[in-house]
């Protein structure tokens, strides 16, 4: 407990420094890549220092510089590299380039990674483990946004010791689907001197649960279909509410609202600094989540799991901007075809999934795989990815959605989910095809510090 | 499952109402006549014999022999039901149906170590339980698996169970069930005492057996001597010495559950290498080797085990931190199997255990996590060192072996059941489907025909 708190405390210090030092960040953010796909969320702020309400964690932190040099470097929204390099230094990857090419600064190591294949750090959009404590279902009240994560890091967490084994470099750290709304998650990365040194920002998101799991099916009141869009409705209007009188005030139409700490974190919802994560599965309710988060609300929404036959809204979300961050289960058994289907497949590809008319797909650049960790252990990420391609999701959308995918849903794409020069040193050297489940992590780079080596005596995954 | 019962019901009500002339009230069943005899199995037999054999030849396909070994470009000519030959440029029979397999691996169906359903029964009579038109057999064929242990190896503190290796022979009850309880299964650790009734049992056992066999002779002696009796409940020990049923040796719970993973299993402790060295014990005390059932810290005492000649059933995947206070003799090792292969010891994979997976295949699981992908246990074998082409022994060879039954199955070697897979590449490469597969010589499941997987293209 009193390590919880000293852990709050001092990141609300370095939080605070980060924002002194944000201009520096203005001038590092790379170039996006154009996508197929464009995530609903009209009001991002253009660049960290515009962020009113979400704290951004530190970047460029000191790390020796390092030239990894392997037989393949995937930089993913680039071409790969045959014999290719990537430099890193302070935190920062400086150049990604062909060997012969890419010349390696004086007083910078050379490991050479021989035969081995370079990606990114994997990203994961759904994630329970990073601490001793599974209580992430606290239900107070119907709706919980005053909960939050962000004291509740251990990154020496036996998962996340794990996750870095398995080439998992960035989580966004959630609460469960125990009531409608579980509280704020943290995006951190999976090592760090200290859970400040490893935050990525805070809030990641806000976690919604829409039915499933919230459902008390003894017949508590408010805990029906339209009970719990009600809560969920109710609550976040007042975040909007509040917004709008801060809005207000700035413009010196009004008074400033009371200072309210909860409802500042839902307004920065409105001002699509983070998103809400939907835990939201069959058709119905993930109609619900298009209808009342993204379309009535104006939400910037994720859909997570978006399992059974929620894909048949394919179509529906690729129009509205609603990326779909999709596991775990990967598979849907259509029982009036007797057909096993890929739900990243049907949910990326899109198809006649019941309807009169085909209907697209999310596409290339709208889906990711999670694995809602601890259901499935962090450290297989790579295997619910491995699931989709074997039920037809391209291979190369797969890694896509293990990376750059997964960090644009979490709107942290300027700083990882690629080997781009000026993001973030994360990087995985791996033996192997990552999405083969017979490939491992040989070596883990976190913010340019190499946190993983595999032991072969004793290798952690 | 519910069509499962539905079904089942179904026939219930039709062998009733079928009954011709006989009253189901009191009297009913006293006067009730016994049901006609099923035809003797010989007489199916005498008319096979008669017939001429029905050939089939898998060609030209990379097969995979189960053993280890491959050959390219090879043909495995299956007569009846049984592998008749293996190899290259084969003389094929008149008649002989073949099936092209250029471009394809070929590899012996799986077997899986534990599984349920896929239309076996989970108890005795296991003959009477099958329902061979069940649905998940198709989805266990499409994961490869040709053949499992249903009812579980047992649990006690004395060898028990009663099980049966099924096979997923479509359409076939009489293919459907290979053997009854080749395996009995006890628990450790097992407190002193228990150990020493477990002792004295097998003891008991050994006496009796020689008895037995001393018997003969001492009849032709004297015509009036008794006949040495089975000691009471001694039956499975007796089985197991005499190498009709296998010895399994649970090593501490499923590790794997949800909330278990959740803690790093730090709190749950027996399963580590006291345990384990007493199942060596039970070998010792056997004389036999043993099968050790998911002993997670195995890897710490690989020659140990190999000096027994025991087995190793294990999930690479299972992942449980070593304790604190025990960090030398406990937890797992991605490696495991690599280092037990290395040691000599014959290991077989199962599926994950836990709230979203087991050793079943189904519609309502996390996919990766149950038996509908087993190759994928094997892979993360490879992750852990093991060699590509033993690593599939996991799946065939050595499962057999763990089940006693590497005599009829788990190998493409002429004589062996024809229990054949044909697949669209590596067999444990993730994405490798299942194309054709084989059960006592008989095409059972295919992908094209077959609405589960037959709309994805590789």
């Amino acid at each position: 407990m009193i390590r919880s708190l000293t852990i709050a405390c001092s990141l609300l210090a370095t939080t605070a420094l980060c924002q002194e030092s944000q201009p520096a960040a203005k001038a590092q953010e790379p170039a996006r890549e154009a996508t197929t796909f464009e995530i609903f969320r009209p009001n991002r702020p253009k660049t960290e220092a515009d962020y009113k309400v979400a704290k951004w964690g530190p970047r460029g932190l000191p790390s020796p510089g390092y030239a990894f040099r392997a037989a393949k470097v995937i930089p993913i929204t680039a071409a790969p590299i045959i014999d290719g390099i990537v430099i890193t230094k302070n935190g920062t990857i400086e150049a990604v380039g062909p060997a012969k090419s890419t010349p390696v600064p004086a007083g910078y190591e050379l490991i050479d990674c021989g035969d081995s294949i370079i990606v990114p750090g994997l990203v994961e959009m759904h994630c329970h483990v990073a601490s001793e404590s599974f209580d992430l279902n606290d239900t107070v009240h119907a709706t919980n946004p005053e909960f939050r994560t962000l004291d509740l890091i251990g990154l020496e967490h036996d998962q996340f010791r794990a996750a870095r084994a398995g080439g998992v470099s960035t989580a966004l750290y959630i609460p469960g689907s125990g009531s409608n709304m579980g509280g704020f998650g943290t995006i951190t990365k999976t090592w760090g001197n200290s859970p400040e040194e490893a935050l990525v920002r805070f809030p990641g998101s806000l976690k919604i649960a829409q039915a499933g799991n919230p459902e008390r099916r003894s017949g508590d009141l408010g805990y029906g279909m339209m009970g719990m869009s009600d809560g969920i409705r109710a609550t976040l209007m007042r975040g909007k509410e509040y917004l709008a009188q801060v809005q207000a005030a700035e413009r010196g139409e009004g008074p400033r609202p009371k200072h309210d700490p909860t409802l500042e974190l839902v307004s920065g919802l409105f001002r699509h600094e983070y998103p809400v994560s939907v835990h939201t599965q069959i058709y119905q309710v993930v109609l619900q989540t298009l209808q009342e988060l993204r379309l009535e609300l104006g939400l910037w929404t994720v859909v997570v799991h978006g399992t059974f036959d929620g894909f048949r809204l394919s179509g529906e979300m690729a129009k509205h901007g609603v990326a779909i961050a999709n596991g775990p289960r990967q598979y849907h058994f259509d029982r009036a075809t007797g057909r096993i289907e890929g739900l990243a497949a049907n949910w990326a590809l899109g198809g006649q999934h019941g309807w009169r008319e085909r209907v697209p797909g999310v596409g290339r650049d709208g889906i990711s795989i999670n694995t809602d960790s601890p259901v499935v252990a962090q450290e297989q990420l790579t295997l619910q990815a491995a699931m989709a391609v074997r039920l037809g999701l391209p291979h190369e959308w797969a890694l896509r959605g293990l990376t750059i995918n997964a960090a644009r849903m979490a709107g942290i794409d300027h700083r990882v989910g690629s080997l781009t020069v000026g993001k973030d040193a994360d990087i995985g050297v791996w033996s192997g095809d990552p999405i083969d489940p017979r490939s491992h992590v040989k070596l883990m780079v976190i913010n340019g510090t190499i946190c993983y080596r595999r032991d072969g005596k004793r290798p952690v995954w | 499952m519910r069509i499962q019962l539905l079904l089942a019901a179904t026939i219930t009500f039709a062998a009733i109402a079928d009954l011709p002339g006989q009253g189901r009230g009191r009297r009913g069943r006293r006067t009730i006549a016994p049901p006609p005899a099923p035809p003797a199995a010989e007489k199916v037999e005498k008319k096979k014999a008669d017939e001429p054999k029905k050939y089939t030849a898998i060609v030209g396909g990379d097969v995979y022999l189960g053993t280890g070994q491959r050959l390219t470009g090879a043909t495995v000519l299956i007569a009846d039901d049984k592998i008749e030959q293996v190899g290259h440029n084969l003389d094929l029979p008149e008649g002989t149906t073949e099936i092209d397999a250029k471009g394809k691996t070929v590899s012996p169906g799986f077997v899986a170590v534990a599984g349920s359903g896929m239309g076996a029964s989970r108890r005795p009579p296991f003959k009477d339980g099958a329902n061979p038109y069940d649905p998940q057999m198709k989805q266990g064929l499409a994961a490869g698996i040709t053949s499992f242990l249903a009812g579980g190896a047992g649990n006690g503190k004395l060898p028990t169970g009663s099980n049966a290796i099924a096979k997923l022979a479509w359409g076939d009850v009489e293919g459907m069930v290979m053997a009854e309880n080749r395996v009995a299964g006890i628990d450790v650790p097992l407190s002193l005492g228990d150990f020493g009734k477990l002792r004295q049992q097998v003891e008991a056992a050994q006496k009796y057996l020689s008895e037995l066999e001393e018997f003969p002779a001492k009849q032709a002696k004297d015509s009036k001597a008794k006949a040495p009796k089975m000691p009471r409940g001694a039956d499975k020990v007796v089985a197991i010495l005499k190498g009709e049923t296998r010895l399994w040796v649970n090593v501490g719970g499923s590790p794997m559950s949800m909330f278990l993973r959740m803690r790093g299993g730090a709190r749950f402790t027996a399963n580590d290498v006291d345990a384990i060295r007493q199942g060596l014990e039970i070998s010792k005390l056997f004389g036999q080797g043993v099968v050790l059932n998911n002993p997670i810290s195995a890897w710490l005492v690989p020659d140990e085990i190999a000096a027994t000649g025991s087995m190793v059933i294990l999930n690479p995947r299972n992942r449980m931190a070593a304790d604190p206070k025990k960090p030398d003799t406990t937890g797992t090792n991605i490696a495991s199997a690599a280092i037990l292969a290395e040691a000599g010891v014959p290991v077989a994979v199962t599926s994950p255990g836990g709230r979203f997976g087991g050793a079943n295949v189904g519609t309502g699981g996390i996919l990766g996590q149950d038996l509908n992908t087993p190759h994928v246990d094997a892979a993360y074998a490879i992750r852990g060192g093991l060699d590509n082409r033993k690593a599939l022994r996991t799946l065939t060879l050595d499962a057999a072996r763990i089940l006693g039954a590497d005599a009829r199955i788990g190998s493409i070697e002429a004589g062996k059941d024809a229990d054949i897979l044909i697949l669209d590449g590596d067999p444990l490469h993730y994405a490798t489907f299942v194309e054709t597969a084989l059960v006592n010589g008989k095409v059972v499941y295919e992908k094209s025909k077959d609405p589960l997987f037959g709309h994805i293209e590789r």
